[in-house]
C-alpha cells in the first residue's frame, strides 16, 4: 500500500482505536498493520522501535508511532502517524467525560468503581512487577530502586529530581563499571 | 490563559520524565492531582477503569480527562499535546543519532539508571493507594484474589476489571462495602 499523509493516518488511527486495556497489544497490533498486512516495515525494525521507545521518556505508544512514522515518510510521516495513534484516545475520552459526571453519582456505578480501582490497584501492581523484572537485574538497580522507593514515599523530593538523580547516578555507575572492566571505546564512543 | 500554560507545563513535564510506559505516567499525574486540584487522586483511580476500557495509552487518556475537567475541550487538547510533544522532540533527535545512541555509554547507563527509578516511582503509588483508597477488609481481600489468579496465569487487564466490576456491584448492592 501507497505510503501517504493519509494512509499512515488511517493505519495508525485504526492501532490507536484496538489499543484496549492499557498498551499491553501495541505489539502484537502494530505487527499484524504494519508488518503483516501493510508491509512498510520488517517484524526487526519494530521490535527495534519499540525497545527504543520503551527505553525514553514519554508514552511508548506515540514514541514507536513517531518513530515507524518518521521511517516511512520523513516529519510528515511522524505527525500523520501521532495523530493518528492519539485521536481516539482523545475522541473517545472527551465523549466520555459529557456523559460521565452525570452517571458517576448512581450508587450502582459507584459500587463498580469501588470494585475497579482495586482492579487497577492489582495491574499496578503488576506492571510494578513486570518492571522490576526487566530493571531490577542487578546490586546497582536494587539499590537504585530501594533508594528512590524510600525518597518517592517520603515526598519531600519531586518526583522529575528522583529521575535526573537516577540517571546521573547511571551514568556515573557505568563509567566506574566500564573503566574497572577496561572497556576502551567508551572514550570515542561518548562524544555525541 | 495562564492555566492553559500551566495545564501545557504540568503536563509537558509528565512526558518528559516518565519512563517506563503505560502507568509510569501515573507517579506524576497523581503528584498533579495533589498541587493543583484539577482533579482528585479517586478521579484519577476512576479514570484509570475507564481507560482500559476505551482506546488509546492511558497516559494520553489521563491527559485528555484532565484538560477537559479543567478548561473544556481547549484544556483537553492542550493537555494531550502537551504529554506527546516532548516524545515527538526526543525521538526526532533520537532517530537521526540512531546509530550512536544505541552504543553510547552514557545513554546506556541512563537507561540503567531510569529503569529501576520508573519502577520505584510506581511502587511508590501503588503503596500510597492501599493506604488511601477505603479497601476496608473485603477489598484487601479482592485485591489478594485478584494479584494471586493473575500470579498463577497472565491475564487480560480486562478479565481482572472485569471481576473487580461484579465483585464491587454485588458487595454495593448488599450495602457491604460503605460507599
Amino acid at each position: 500500500m501507497e505510503k501517504t499523509f493519509y494512509s499512515i493516518f488511517k493505519t495508525f488511527f485504526k492501532v490507536g482505536t484496538l489499543l484496549l486495556g492499557g498498551g499491553y497489544v501495541i505489539l502484537p497490533l502494530l505487527t499484524s498493520e504494519l508488518v503483516d498486512k501493510k508491509q512498510w516495515i520488517t517484524s526487526d525494525e519494530l521490535c527495534e522501535y519499540y525497545a527504543l521507545g520503551a527505553s525514553l521518556p514519554g508514552i511508548i505508544a506515540a514514541n514507536v508511532a513517531i518513530f515507524t512514522g518518521r521511517k516511512l515518510l520523513g516529519t510528515k510521516g511522524a505527525i500523520a502517524a501521532t495523530v493518528g495513534m492519539v485521536m481516539p484516545a482523545f475522541l473517545a475520552i472527551v465523549l466520555l467525560a459529557s456523559i460521565l459526571s452525570e452517571i458517576i453519582e448512581k450508587p450502582s456505578i459507584q459500587h463498580i468503581f469501588w470494585g475497579v480501582g482495586i482492579g487497577v490497584i492489582t495491574l499496578l501492581f503488576l506492571a510494578v512487577k513486570e518492571m522490576w523484572t526487566k530493571a531490577v537485574t542487578d546490586k546497582f538497580s536494587v539499590i537504585v530502586y530501594s533508594v528512590c522507593l524510600i525518597l518517592a514515599l517520603s515526598k519531600k523530593v519531586p518526583l522529575a529530581l528522583i529521575i535526573i538523580g537516577a540517571l546521573i547516578f547511571g551514568i556515573l555507575f557505568q563509567k566506574y563499571e566500564d573503566k574497572r572492566n577496561g572497556f576502551n571505546n567508551s572514550k570515542t564512543e561518548e562524544k555525541v | 490563559m495562564k492555566l492553559y500554560f500551566q495545564l501545557f507545563l504540568q503536563f509537558f513535564h509528565v512526558g518528559v520524565f516518565s519512563f517506563g510506559g503505560g502507568y509510569a505516567t501515573l507517579p506524576f499525574l497523581y503528584d498533579i492531582s495533589e498541587k493543583f486540584h484539577w482533579y482528585s487522586a479517586k478521579q484519577l483511580t476512576d479514570m484509570l477503569a475507564i481507560s482500559s476500557i476505551t482506546p488509546g495509552p492511558v497516559g494520553v487518556n489521563v491527559a485528555t480527562f484532565a484538560g477537559f475537567a479543567t478548561s473544556g475541550i481547549l484544556g483537553a487538547l492542550v493537555a494531550t499535546c502537551s504529554i506527546i510533544l516532548p516524545s515527538y522532540i526526543i525521538v526526532t533527535i533520537v532517530s537521526k543519532v540512531l546509530d550512536k545512541f544505541k552504543t553510547n555509554r552514557c545513554v546506556k547507563g541512563a537507561v540503567r539508571g531510569i529503569k529501576p527509578a520508573g519502577a520505584a516511582l510506581l511502587s511508590a503509588v501503588g503503596i500510597r493507594l492501599i493506604f488511601t483508597s477505603n479497601l476496608h477488609l473485603l477489598g484487601t481481600m479482592l485485591l489478594l484474589a485478584l494479584v494471586v489468579l493473575n500470579i498463577v496465569k497472565k491475564r487480560d487487564p480486562l478479565i481482572t476489571l472485569g471481576i473487580s466490576a461484579v465483585v464491587g456491584l454485588v458487595l454495593g448492592y448488599f450495602n457491604w462495602i460503605g460507599v
